[in-house]
């Protein structure tokens, strides 16, 4: 599929590290609560086996929020939770006092807004990480089986899905949640090379 | 002495305008808080208000914040502006430093609110 070396894998997963510490500190701002984000793992894999992932085992609906970026490198990043979490994570955020019928209304808006906050959080600061800057678009809301999400967030045939599969873990309220960032074989290569550029400024050979 | 200050709160997303909302007012009830949904939008509302604070989202359809924040800059030079935005990256905080306007990142809170108004009601 596509392959780092030992090193260029072990910076990744720290980099990434770095970014979902951040994002676990604003979806913790978000909702309230203490909030423990894990990154298990990293892999690259194609958007069919992506989707099969992300259902594991169970066929139900999910809620995605994509925003495309460009600049250092190019991807689509997805974050994703069950859709039937969707209105629990939106109550957490807005609060007891607001009704449920403005609740369910402003629902999609507000998942829209965490989604831009948290995948903000993770690209963002792997920009800085990177010392580059990613232009980021609006955030696009998608509701389907994970497999409409991942398919409906970019044309690329040739693309490879970084899957980054995060744990949220609230104190009251176990939500899983997911990030994945989709790249063509040109974004793959680049983002190696600031993988690459950045191993060399800690390693102190630039 | 009138110590009612009005904020003006940028942002396309309606659930920040209406949380950075309820903050302001939780912490002063007698204050004005009004809204608008993007750089364009905000200009607009400045020919007939002349806000105390400016909040400041960065990404929007149209009119972005840092154009924003320039062009208000310009306009209402007395007012202070603050970026509130999920955008965290070092070049946003760079720009935002170098147009003369705060920079509070995203998730809206009551401790960053309460951050972006004090001294306002000195």
């Amino acid at each position: 599929m596509f392959n780092l070396s030992e090193i260029q894998h072990d910076a990744l997963v720290e980099i990434f590290n770095i970014g979902v510490g951040h994002a676990a500190a604003a979806m913790s701002g978000i909702v309230n609560e203490e909030v423990t984000m894990s990154v298990p793992s990293i892999q690259f894999v194609n958007r069919l086996d992506a989707a099969s992932m992300l259902v594991n085992n169970e066929s139900r609906r999910i809620c995605g929020i994509s925003q495309h970026y460009q600049g250092a490198f190019t991807t689509e990043a997805i974050l994703m939770f069950p859709e039937d979490k969707s209105l629990e994570i939106v109550r957490l955020m807005v609060g007891e006092t607001v009704p449920l019928k403005e609740l369910t209304d402003m629902e999609q808006e507000a998942m829209s807004e965490i989604g831009n906050i948290i995948l903000n959080s993770c690209v963002g600061n792997l920009a800085n990480i990177f010392e580059q800057e990613l232009q980021g678009s609006l955030p696009v809301y998608h509701i389907g089986t994970s497999e409409d999400i991942l398919t409906a967030t970019g044309d690329q045939s040739d693309a490879v899905v970084l899957m980054l599969h995060i744990d949220f873990i609230l104190e009251k309220h176990q939500i899983h949640g997911y990030v994945a960032f989709i790249l063509d074989v040109t974004a793959l290569h680049d983002l190696q090379f600031q993988v690459d550029k950045y191993l060399s400024r800690i390693m102190g050979s630039t | 002495m009138n110590n009612i200050k009005t904020v003006l709160v940028v942002d396309d997303s309606r659930v920040s305008r209406m949380m950075s909302r309820q903050f302001i007012l939780s912490l002063h009830p007698e204050w004005l808080v009004e809204e608008a949904v993007n750089g364009e939008d905000a200009i607009e509302r400045i020919q007939t208000l002349t806000p105390h604070l400016i909040l400041l989202d960065v990404n929007m359809p149209g009119m972005g914040g840092l154009a924003a924040a320039e062009k208000l800059r310009q306009l209402c030079p007395n007012t202070r502006i603050n970026l509130l935005t999920a955008n965290v990256q070092d070049a946003t905080r760079n720009r935002a430093t170098a147009l003369g306007v705060g920079f509070v990142e995203k998730p809206i809170t009551e401790s960053r609110i309460r951050q972006m108004l004090a001294g306002l009601d000195e």
